[in-house]
């Protein structure tokens, strides 16, 4: 990689212009070119050159952009939907916040192209409650853009009608799901629904309908502008194009950066972010998100970022948040957190999943309360092993990954913990 | 005597007709509710039925599935502090513990604090949402002033 890829920006080109949010800042800087060009093309033509282009889901599971697109049926009448999921609530993940703040225009131009593309009339961006000043800068930039006549009807002259609404969530993980925000987006309880039908086919009101996370549909105006070999320039060869880490923890500069897909961790902590924070040692790490599954200090020197290589490691790249464990945090206490987190979070239609993640949560108040027996710790395994592939959507997996893998590389330490009787 | 202001009542019927379905009115309509009283009451969803044909059960699932949506009493001043792996790595916990004890004082007696889940801003952990507002890097030395200039601003708007 030389040093002008990897300083090269897609999504974060505009952080730290000023006035980066406003239309006037995007637009000077090329903003809204993309759409222009999108339009005169061929919704087909725009489908093959973002499968060329490479580009995975950034929501977490990194299904192709295209593939996903191309599902949408074209020869039906009748409303179509596309949907820019902006609930960003797996613990540890800050990056979509983050494009809200920089270049709000840069999804909005991303979701008008995805909808031309699979001919929707109407989109929602659906974005936690928790982000009140985002919504903010986001309900702005709408308005802004219908103003321009980049939404609404006969959008640039080009005959193609598109309306986007905001649409808050009120403080429910699971509306992250996406068939999850689609109930909830019906005024419904957030509760997923069994695939298929997949969203495609059959989504809001039963009606096609396209769920893209907020970091997916902001790579779509660069891709546009400069094709996708200049796209597959970035990153690896399965895992092509920069991606945003949000990295926290007791390190010296957390925060949101943009790096090429591949780039190797130790090489991002140690430079980007500074390394660890002044007589803190670096124990451990969750990659991607509270789903993901836990690595230790000496399995992280060779990672690279990517989706290949965190999964061989039996983890994940998933949203791209990086949560570093030092030294002094109890394996105990974060493994409890996260089982509370899933607990309370589990929407409850799913007898594995319910009632899984509460004993799970139950064992762990018990190891910290001083009453469990290594059996206990044990069985935290065995309870999760039985909560994998049953379910109607991947919150079970999300919650059975990460126990499993504290115990099986954090098992004794948790167990020494349990208390002078039982260790 | 209407049970909405007159300005929720123009924001409910313009939130009726805005999306596709009148259902999937119910979110922002509670949301709008909630911003003015803290809690929904009975008499809220009475009209909601009565007013606007909402169907009442679909609104009270709603209203239970929900963390946001409170149909119990709340506090004028709501504190929604992360608890969450990052900020409890950054000391979350113990600002909690403090805080529930401070909500018992004088000049806290309008806030209430509950832990909850990542805010979305782990770079700056420990993070606390005070109703609409977020407010990074807390620590036990900061977080009393930062309550009290909280309250102290939009007191005018919260305790009317
Ligand atoms: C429990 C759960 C929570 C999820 N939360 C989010 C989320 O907050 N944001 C998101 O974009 N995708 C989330 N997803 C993934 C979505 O279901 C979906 O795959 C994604 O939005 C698709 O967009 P993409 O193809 O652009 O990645 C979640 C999935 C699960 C199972
Ligand atoms: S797996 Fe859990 S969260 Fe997902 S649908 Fe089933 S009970 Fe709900
Ligand atoms: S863990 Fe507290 S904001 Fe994310």
């Amino acid at each position: 990689m030389t040093s002008t890829a990897s300083s090269q920006k897609i999504i974060l080109a505009h952080e730290g212009m000023a006035n980066s949010r406003a239309l006037s800042t995007y637009k000077a800087n090329g903003g809204y070119t993309a759409l222009a060009k999108a339009l005169k093309m061929q919704p087909t033509q725009i489908i093959d050159e973002v499968k060329a282009s490479g580009l995975r889901g950034r929501g977490g599971a990194g299904f192709p952009t295209g593939l996903k697109w191309s599902f949408v049926p074209r020869d039906i009448t009748g409303p179509k939907y596309l949907l820019c999921n902006n609930d960003e609530s797996e613990p540890g993940t800050f990056k979509d916040r983050h494009i809200c703040t920089v270049s709000p225009h840069m999804i909005i131009e991303g979701i008008i192209i995805g909808a031309f593309t699979v001919n929707a009339n109407k989109g929602y961006i659906y974005t936690r409650y928790e982000f009140q000043e985002e919504i903010g800068y986001l309900e702005v930039a709408i308005k802004e853009a219908y103003e321009a006549g980049l939404l609404g009807k006969n959008i640039l002259g080009s005959g193609f009608d598109f309306d986007l609404d905001s649409y808050v969530g009120a403080g429910a993980y699971i509306c992250g799901e996406e068939t999850g925000m689609i109930s909830s987006l019906e005024g419904k309880k957030g509760q997923p629904k069994l695939k298929p039908p997949f969203p495609a086919v059959s989504g809001y009101l039963g009606r096609p309908t396209v769920v893209n996370n907020t970091e997916t549909l902001a790579n779509i105006p660069w891709i546009i502008n400069n094709g996708a070999a200049a796209f597959k320039k970035f990153g690896t060869e399965k895992s092509p194009g920069t991606k945003l880490f949000s990295i926290s923890g007791p390190i010296k500069r957390p925060g949101v950066y943009e790096v090429p897909l591949g780039t190797k961790f130790m090489d991002f902590l140690n430079h980007q972010c500074g390394g660890m924070l002044e007589g803190k040692t670096f124990k451990a790490c969750i990659p991607g998100g509270a789903s993901a599954a836990v690595l230790t200090a000496e399995e992280m020197q060779n990672v690279t970022l990517d989706f290949e290589c965190l999964a061989e490691n039996g983890s994940m790249l998933g949203s791209g948040a990086i949560m570093v464990i030092d030294d002094s945090q109890s394996m105990t206490d974060i493994l409890k957190v996260t089982m509370d987190f899933f607990s309370h979070e589990s929407c409850g239609q799913c007898t594995p999943c319910r009632e899984g993640t509460g004993w799970l949560a139950n064992i762990l108040e018990g190891i910290k309360e001083r009453h469990a027996t290594p059996k206990d710790v044990d069985r935290i395994y065995d309870i999760a092993k039985n909560m994998s592939g049953k379910t109607i959507c991947a919150l079970s997996d999300a919650a059975a990954g990460p126990a499993m893998s504290f115990i099986k590389k954090y098992g004794d330490e948790i167990k020494h913990n349990l208390g002078a009787e039982h260790s | 005597m209407a049970v909405f202001s007159a300005q929720l009542t123009d924001k409910i019927k313009s939130l009726v007709g805005r999306y596709e379905t009148k259902r999937s009115a119910i979110l922002p309509i509670l949301h709008a509710i909630q911003d003015e009283y803290h809690w929904i009451h009975e008499e809220h969803i009475n009209a909601l039925e009565k007013d606007y044909e909402f169907n009442r059960v679909q609104v009270k699932e709603v209203i239970s599935f929900y963390d946001i949506y409170s149909s119990t009493p709340k506090k004028p001043f709501q504190i929604r502090f992360c608890n969450n792996i990052t900020c409890h790595m950054m000391g979350s916990q113990q600002i909690v513990d403090h805080l529930k004890d401070q909500c018992e004082r004088t000049g806290f007696e309008n806030c209430e604090v509950t832990p909850y889940p990542c805010l979305g801003k782990c770079d700056g952990a420990p993070v606390m949402l005070i109703n609409k507002t977020r407010y990074e890097n807390v620590s036990l030395e900061n977080v009393d002033g930062m309550v009290l200039k909280h309250v102290q601003t939009h007191q005018k708007k919260e305790l009317r």
